[in-house]
């Protein structure tokens, strides 16, 4: 079988060339002693052809060195034994020397062809060997549940087809690369592995290196995922095996075979951790849905019952009242906050979806507005809107929380009575929204910390703050694709309004409004 | 108006599941002259509704029993009494299916008894006018409204109203005190083919806002109910 890379080096192809010589010697000298007797009868002309019939043989049988030494012993017996005069080299008639040449050319000639034709047939039937064994390979691998698994078929794969051994190298989640378990058909020296990793590293460069080594030969191959990297084969031939260097497109095609396979296979883990986070959240879910219904209720009962006194005419003590109007306050505030923390976690859980429809500002404002009147009734709201500012591609729910959130924080922030500003402005790209107070703004250089999670910009005691509330605003910005930001703005910046306290701005996304087709205009 | 001068006892139904809710509700409703009746189920609450006649219903969405929307609807197959629901915050599609099906206004928990009535007050005087036969003529603000010769005047000027907002502020009086949702202001102004077009009605609303009231940027009559829909509030029905 290993007639092809002819190799006088390797003691395999040594030992099958002595043979092939031997069998060109003995059988053009079987031929010669076979005619022997036959001699009389026979013409010199069908001796030849039976001299070159035995060329043909041991050239198919053997290789072509083979039917080298056959041609000439073939020419040499002829002129010998039945060329007179006979038992000598010596030629009577000089024709005879025509024959020889023209026999020598023909037996070489048919020798070459004949062994060419020979290592054709054997290469092509290797090919559809290997492509069998390919095959087969490909199949193990479309059926392999495990990375150990498709190590495995690879290993058989390249040790039945190329007496080689292997080592599947993947990464772990820090890039690493570690041999799979059972696998290891060898081992790595160490500059071996450095190799690899760098091999594995490089996003672009080589998919197949050769590495020198004393007792054989290495090849080292990145596989190539459709995405990314998925790791290296490492291949080793002994010795006395076929080099690998011609064999490279075929181990491409295992790399190949066996990067399909692991990426496969990483992708199914993706999907089954991916269905478990699924289930995890829609549990998540359900909890809150839960959570916010259970404890609404008795926060319901307490509100309802602590104005229920608080509207009892029976009540005359002016304290008592009082005491039941604080426990309303108390109780909403309590709602106001179970309401952010359940909002927070819904939000941060992915479990909301953005219900984002094309929206006036104006209205968003103004539902705003009257949703917190309870909490910024003791402030003059000022709002300045311009009266072309475009539709705003917003979910209306959330947006409304979000100003809510920050005007109850400005009313909360500054002293009663003091004004607050609300405006917005068309940048271009940007709806700029702004929210300014009258308070004592921010501490400085704390500005970004302020949306993390029950941070809070004044550690005063007298006003209660919710660090949530900023941060469920930020949650909401940055799912619309905007921004928000908190800064101190000095009384020299402010234009025409004196306020000089904190001033939040919110970074919105322009877009594209619809276009809205005109109205033709009735009269009434 | 606002004090109630009614001249017999109206029944109010009142089906929710947490008895300390139902405890405070019905002290409040009964101090302000109401018959209260009250059932934890909607099972019992469709019997009671059947038997009792109630004159309006308050329901509680999250019942454990069942789903309000079918309770409304179940409810509309053979009675126009009003219904209040009392939902959670952010739950707008469960308000949204409740209102569809039938319902006629809704108040987010915990709410204000004070607030409650206000609504229980105004969906009463609702539907003894539809009874009676609404007028012609509404004001409210400085703005009045005849409907009998489709005009609008403000402060005695007349306003100039396109034919879809005058459609869109019919579709709110006649729904005064109600809320309506998107959906069904779509429907009945441009048809079922606009149901994707909400931005038409938020910029209509808006030009009626800015036509109609002192400042549409704080709106007193016609309100938004942010992610389900609009409510007219006549001036009489300010909450205490």
């Amino acid at each position: 079988m290993q007639t092809h890379g002819v190799d006088s080096s390797s003691p395999v192809t040594h030992s099958h060339w002595r043979r092939g010589a031997l069998r060109a010697v003995l059988l053009p000298s079987a031929i010669a002693l076979a005619i022997w007797p036959l001699s009389a009868w026979l013409a010199p002309a069908n001796i030849v052809m039976l001299f070159l019939l035995g060329v043909l043989v041991i050239a198919y049988y053997c290789n072509r060195s083979a039917g080298v030494i056959a041609a000439v012993l073939s020419v040499a017996l002829f002129d010998f034994l039945y060329v007179p005069p006979l038992f000598s080299f010596a030629v009577n008639d000089i024709q005879y020397l025509l024959t020889f040449a023209v026999m020598l050319t023909v037996a070489l000639t048919i020798g070459h062809l004949t062994s060419a034709l020979r290592r054709r047939a054997d290469d092509a039937e290797q090919r559809v060997a290997e492509r069998a064994a390919l095959f087969e390979l490909a199949a193990r691998l479309t059926g392999s549940m495990t990375r150990d698994m498709c190590a495995d078929a690879v290993g058989n794969f390249l040790r039945d087809q190329l007496q080689g051994r292997c080592t599947v190298l993947t990464p772990d989640d820090n890039g690493h690369l570690h041999p799979l378990r059972g696998t290891t058909g060898y081992l790595l020296t160490q500059a071996e592995q450095a190799v690899a990793q760098a091999t594995y590293d490089q996003a672009t460069g080589f998919d197949a290196r050769e590495l020198g080594h004393d007792d054989g030969e290495r090849v080292l191959l990145a596989l190539r995922g459709a995405t990314r990297r998925r790791g290296v084969l490492v291949v080793a031939a002994e010795e006395s095996a076929a080099p690998l260097a011609g064999r490279i497109e075929l181990l491409r095609a295992v790399a190949d075979l066996l990067a399909t396979a692991l990426e496969r296979i990483h992708y199914v883990e993706v999907a089954a951790q991916s269905d478990l986070t699924v289930r995890d959240e829609r549990l998540r879910g359900r909890i809150l849905a839960a959570l916010s219904h259970d404890v609404r209720t008795p926060l319901t009962s307490i509100f309802g019952l602590a104005e229920a006194i608080a509207r009892s005419p029976q009540l005359t003590d002016p304290g008592l009242r009082q005491t039941a109007q604080a426990l309303q306050d108390q109780a909403m505030r309590l709602n106001t906050m179970v309401s952010n923390v359940l909002d927070m976690a819904r939000l941060q859980s992915g479990t909301v979806r953005l219900r984002r429809e094309w929206q006036p500002l104006e209205e968003v404002v103004g539902a705003s507005l009257r949703h917190s009147e309870a909490a910024i009734g003791g402030h003059q709201v000022e709002l300045q809107l311009p009266a072309d500012l475009p539709l705003l591609h917003i979910d209306a729910v959330l947006m409304e929380r979000v100003l809510s959130n920050l005007l109850e924080n400005a009313a909360k922030y500054s002293p009663t009575g003091s004004r607050i500003r609300l405006a917005a402005r068309d940048d271009g790209d940007v709806i700029e929204i702004t929210v300014d107070d009258d308070g004592p703004g921010f501490a400085a250089g704390r500005e970004s910390e302020l949306f993390e999670l029950f941070e809070r910009g004044v550690s005063e005691g007298s006003v209660s703050g919710m660090g949530i509330g900023l941060a469920i605003c930020k949650t909401i910005v940055e799912a619309h694709g905007g921004s928000i930001s908190a800064e101190r703005v000095p009384p020299a910046a402010r234009d025409d309004i004196a306020l000089h306290g904190a001033r939040l701005t919110i970074r919105l996304p322009r877009g594209t409004p619809p276009a809205v087709d005109a109205e033709p205009e009735e009269q009434p | 108006m606002k004090s109630t001068s009614l001249t017999f006892t109206q029944t109010l139904l009142l089906v929710e599941d947490d008895a300390q809710i139902r405890r405070f509700l019905r002290q409040s409703m009964e101090s302000e002259g109401f018959n209260v009746r009250e059932v934890a189920t909607l099972a019992d609450g469709l019997v009671d509704a059947g038997t009792a006649r109630p004159d309006l219903v308050v329901l509680d969405l999250s019942l454990p029993d069942g789903d309000g929307k079918q309770f409304v609807q179940e409810l509309r197959s053979w009675s126009q009494v009003p219904v209040l629901v009392l939902s959670a915050r952010s739950a707008e599609a469960e308000k949204i299916a409740a209102l569809e099906a039938g319902a006629d206004d809704y108040l987010t928990k915990p709410f204000s008894t004070g607030e409650l009535l206000a609504r229980v007050r105004a969906l009463l005087r609702r539907a003894a006018t539809m009874r009676d036969g609404e007028p012609a003529t509404v004001h409210f603000g400085d703005v009045e409204v005849d409907r009998s010769r489709r005009l609008v005047t403000r402060a005695g000027q007349p306003v100039h109203l396109t034919d879809i907002e005058y459609r869109i502020l019919l579709c709110l009086l006649a729904n005064a005190d109600r809320v309506v949702t998107q959906r069904h202001l779509l429907t009945e102004v441009w048809g079922q083919a606009y149901l994707e077009r909400g931005h038409y009605l938020r910029i209509h609303i808006s030009h009626l806002r800015q036509k109609l009231e002192q400042d549409s940027a704080r709106p007193r009559f016609i309100l938004t109910e942010t992610g389900v829909g609009y409510r007219f509030m006549p001036p009489a029905n300010a909450p205490d």
